[in-house]
């Protein structure tokens, strides 16, 4: 049983799904299509979620503990499983956050650099 | 690892499943209000999600170790399997079994006795000290070397003394006189082997001094069965052979003596005596860190130490001390016994694998269909043989298990039937534990076991050619020209290592009626043997002896049906005593006595008793006593080596032998008169050359040795009778304790039953091998019939056109015949080769067969010759009624 790839988050970095999904969680909680739209759109559609991979994403969160779900009903007015981040989650979001911002201040400071 | 990812994964997938719909119907929502028509809107819906399924099942597997569920997937096909073919399942489980079972009993022999640890706490540290001398290293002690050894404290803990067997004890002072093990100690004994105690104490130094006082430690069993387990028994006082003894102390349950005890008593040893005699041995346990290579540096520094203080007589320039792990010395030669034993074992176990690898690879060529089905429809190389090698296991688990309960319960019965001489297992084989160890191996060789039967089946099915297989018709499929080769060399293996167990059991065989045929040198038939201990105080001179023994012997005479009655302190086919000797007027040779031999004190009426001929000279009578001129009476292997020539001046009968000089004051003795020849015993035991022996008269010996004897050994009563000697045994023993004024007997034997005790190893050898023999043998007979039968039924349609073309149905046969027979020839050249190499491993275990016995090595080809030949007869025999029509009908 070969396990392949996790499947490639469109153009989305690897390992940056995780936290752009609880970023979008920040405010309140979301349906698994609210938050892929919320990405898309918040991005102006630079970043494209592939749904596919979106909710294996929301699950091994919730494994983690970092979200929580539960049904509801949709401004839609149809069944959803909306998420909510957890106090886990928030801080696992600032801590994501923090090492984002120094990696790419990092990548900026090489780039700025050496260009021209 | 997250193990919530395992849990409630039906639930999540149901539950994923419905997220995706919601999700899919917002997406749609969404494309509608974008003015998408309402299919137009569901297609792209679809389109940007992607297959539902396929993400479901990512995360299912996400979910999931997929190893175990594809195990457990093939588990639950191959009981599926099996209970299509209940009767192809029954037989190969019970073959399994039957080969696991056998390793598991001897197995769990090998453990009880070669690698479980000893009772004792601690149990590696304690040694055994022996004597080395360039013939070998042996245990024994005299006085003098136990106190030097007990003076190294450098490397021992403790140094205990104790009886080599015991002479055996008498509780008197009550209706039931009772003769117990009574086993005479120092007192460090206890301490030594961390014995619990279970009231009381054990002797102080003090006690185990001269003139100690009369003090004893019982064990808790006498205190159960004798006194009831009463706690008040403490500091009581109980008769032993008519003298008080006072109770210190009672030894806690589970203290378990390789040297079985009811009673201790304490040696109360003359530390400062020069008495040379080795009467009792020696153990001691090493302090901790000190390692048995620097005991042995040391003890050789305390033999310098032991000559300088005793002289060059009391211990050779080449001899010296050592320790031995007691353990070690316990086991003695088993080990190679067992080992053997486990080689036959594994014997059966390959020959029942290629069995059943056999059964299985007939089973898999009509499953080919089956197997290329799977193949078709995706199923890889890997996965196939998964399933198969799942299917092996799940047979060798469930032999294995039914193999476990088998061999256990054969051991134990085994081995109450016939304990077979191996130490450290217990009284009938008791000792022998279900123990991890046992339940490890057992689940190790039944894994191996399923994957050697299991693969070579397993890689050939999966090897199957789709398009041959798919388009073969179903019932002519075969394996095909390579299966039927692995086939018949798969029986080859199995009927070659057959030969070789026949071949060990032939061997062993022969060498049990060699040995049974052996004439020990004395009576079997109607001579009943007994122990009658004579430790207590009575006893400490030879006179009383002498007039016991005179007392005994008239009232047994007078008893109807009893033919004759003598008395001796051995026991004729057990290890007896040594003495060394001098002939009078011999000068010596490089050594400083002429020679050893065996020594035994007899009464008059011995020989006539055990009907040992008289060859030269006369016999003891009842003038030989103390006062009468001293004499001596050998036997003939000592004539033959001492006066090899019958020259005039080198007759035995002339000459006088100096007994035991230097021995000790013990023995201090004058010259003996040799006045008869007697013929020679197999004394140690029929597999052994005579020993030379020299016989005194119990009522000549010098009164310190009768002390002496009296604390080591019993004295045996002999008697014959006119008919089964077992009707008597009430009435001698009721005659005995008149004469002897209320000395009971014990060890009732007749002297049939010990010369059985004696070859009651070659018997157990014997029996393993031969039902391990016959288990081969009938496996093997299963195997070529299989191969056989399943080649014509394969050659079915071969055999329809020869026969429509007009072969004689004779040829058919002989064509099937000669095929089976060209196997079984080269088994039998295979076998026998195997079997020349491999005997001479067995070579030690021989008695009067050489190990390349022509009879053993040419009857069990021709009986397995004879097997194969009735297995293959049936098969023959349907090659000659195959229906040309129906053969060529079937294409």
């Amino acid at each position: 049983m070969i396990l392949k790839k996790p499947p490639e988050a469109g153009e989305i970095l690897q390992g940056t799904l995780d936290m752009l999904i609880l970023r979008t969680l920040v405010l309140q909680p979301a349906h698994g299509h609210t938050i892929a739209h919320a990405i898309e759109q918040t991005s102006e559609n630079a970043l494209e979620v592939e749904q596919g991979s979106l909710y294996p994403a929301l699950h091994r969160l919730e494994d983690r503990g970092w979200v929580s779900s539960e049904w509801g009903v949709s401004d839609n007015n149809r069944r959803a499983k909306f998420y909510r981040l957890t106090d886990k989650g928030r801080k696992e979001l600032d801590a994501a956050t923090g090492r984002w911002r120094k990696m790419t201040r990092a990548i900026d400071l090489i780039l700025g650099q050496s260009f021209e | 690892m997250n193990f919530k990812r395992f849990q409630g994964r039906s639930k999540k997938d149901r539950d994923f499943a419905e997220e995706i719909e919601s999700h899919l119907a917002h997406e749609e929502d969404l494309n509608r209000a974008r003015g998408l028509t309402p299919q137009e809107a569901h297609r792209q819906a679809n389109l940007r999600f992607g297959n539902p399924r396929t993400v479901r099942e990512r995360e299912w597997r996400f979910r999931s170790l997929p190893f175990v569920e594809d195990l457990g997937r093939d588990f639950r096909f191959a009981l599926r399997s099996f209970s299509k073919s209940p009767a192809f399942t029954a037989i190969t489980i019970l073959v399994i079994a039957v080969g696991i079972g056998v390793n598991t009993a001897v197995f769990s022999v090998v453990n009880t006795v070669l690698l479980r640890p000893l009772t004792y706490p601690d149990p590696q540290a304690l040694v055994q000290l022996v004597n080395i001398s360039p013939r070998g290293a042996f245990p024994g002690a005299s006085i003098p070397r136990f106190n030097l050894w007990r003076q190294q404290t450098a490397i021992f803990q403790q140094v205990a003394a104790e009886d080599f067997g015991g002479a055996g004890l008498n509780i008197t002072g009550g209706d039931h006189p009772q003769q117990v093990q009574g086993i005479h100690v120092s007192a460090d004994y206890f301490a030594m082997y961390g014995a619990p105690l279970a009231a009381g104490r054990t002797f102080t130094a003090a006690e185990d001094s001269p003139n100690g006082g009369h003090v004893t430690v019982l064990s808790y069993s006498l205190w159960k069965s004798r006194y009831a387990g009463n706690p008040n028994i403490v500091g009581a006082t109980i008769q032993l052979d008519g003298q008080p003894y006072l109770i210190v102390g009672i030894i806690g349950p589970h203290f378990v003596t390789e040297n079985p005890a009811d009673l201790w008593v304490p040696y109360q040893f003359d530390l400062n005596s020069h008495d040379m005699v080795q009467f009792f041995t020696v153990n001691a346990r090493l302090r901790p860190g000190v390692t048995i290579p620097q005991a042995n540096a040391q003890l050789r520094l305390a033999a310098d130490q032991f000559r300088r203080e005793y002289g060059a007589n009391a211990l050779p320039p080449d001899g010296g001390f050592g320790v031995q792990s007691l353990q070690e010395s316990l086991i003695g030669d088993t080990r190679l016994r067992l080992f053997v034993l486990l080689a036959a074992v594994a014997c059966v176990l390959l020959i029942a694998c290629a069995n059943v690898a056999n059964l299985l690879l007939a089973k898999a060529a009509s499953r080919k269909r089956e197997f290329a089905t799977r193949a078709a429809l995706g199923a890889g190389r890997i996965q196939i043989i998964r399933q198969l090698l799942v299917e092996s296991l799940t047979l060798s688990l469930a032999g294995g298990l039914i193999g476990l309960a088998l061999g256990y319960a054969g051991v134990r019965l085994l081995l109450r039937i016939n304990p077979g001489d191996i130490p450290r297992i217990g009284e009938d084989g008791a000792g022998i534990a279900l123990d991890l160890n046992v339940l490890l191996f057992t689940l190790a060789i039944s894994l191996l076991t399923g994957v050697l039967f299991g693969l070579a089946p397993a890689l050939r099915a999966s090897r199957t050619s789709l398009s041959v297989a798919l388009n073969e018709n179903g019932s002519h499929a075969s394996v095909g020209v390579r299966g039927g080769k692995l086939r018949s060399a798969l029986v080859i293996v199995e009927m070659a290592l057959t030969v070789v167990l026949v071949i060990g059991a032939a061997l062993l065989m022969r060498t049990f009626m060699k040995l049974q045929s052996v004439d020990p040198g004395f009576a079997l038939r109607n001579v009943l043997s007994m122990t009658m201990s004579i430790s207590g105080d009575r006893f400490q001179t030879s006179a009383p002896v002498a007039q016991l023994i005179q007392q005994g012997a008239d009232r047994l005479h007078a008893l109807p049906g009893v033919l004759d009655a003598g008395v001796s302190n051995c026991l004729p086919m057990a290890d007896g005593f040594g003495m060394s000797f001098d002939v009078v007027g011999r000068p010596h040779g490089k050594g400083p006595v002429t020679g050893g031999a065996g020594f035994c004190s007899i009464s008059y009426g011995y020989f006539s008793t055990l009907q040992i001929p008289l060859l030269r000279g006369r016999a003891f009578t009842r003038a030989d006593i103390a006062s009468a001129p001293a004499v001596v009476v050998i036997n003939q292997a000592f004539a033959r080596q001492y006066w090899p020539t019958t020259a005039a001046n080198q007759d035995p009968l002339k000459d006088r032998i100096q007994i035991g000089p230097g021995a000790g004051p013990a023995f201090a003795e004058g010259p003996r008169m040799v006045v008869g020849i007697v013929g020679d015993t197999h004394d140690r035991g029929p597999d052994s050359d005579p020993t030379p022996m020299m016989y005194i008269p119990l009522a000549q010996m010098p009164d310190l040795e009768t002390a002496l004897n009296s604390r080591v050994a019993p004295l045996y009563w002999f008697v014959r009778t006119q008919s089964d000697p077992h009707t008597f045994i009430n009435p001698i023993a009721a005659a005995l304790r008149e004469a002897s004024a209320g000395l009971p007997v014990a060890h009732v034997l007749t002297m049939s039953e010990i010369e059985a005790r004696n070859i009651a190893r070659q018997r157990l050898n014997m029996l393993l091998l031969a039902v391990f023999g016959s288990a081969g043998l009938l496996m093997a007979a299963i195997g070529v019939y299989g191969v056989m039968s399943y080649s014509v039924q394969q050659r079915t349609h071969e055999l329809g056109v020869r026969m429509a073309l007009g072969a004689p149905t004779a040829n058919l046969r002989n064509m099937v015949l000669r095929h089976g027979m060209t196997l079984t020839l080269i088994d039998v050249l295979l076998g026998g080769g195997g079997a020349l190499w491999l005997t001479r491993f067995l070579a030690s275990f021989l008695f009067g067969v050489k190990p390349l016995d022509p009879i053993s090595f040419l009857a069990p080809p021709l009986l397995l010759t004879l097997v194969a030949l009735v297995s293959v007869w049936a098969p023959a025999i349907r090659a000659t009624r195959v229906d040309p029509m129906t053969a060529l009908r079937t294409e």
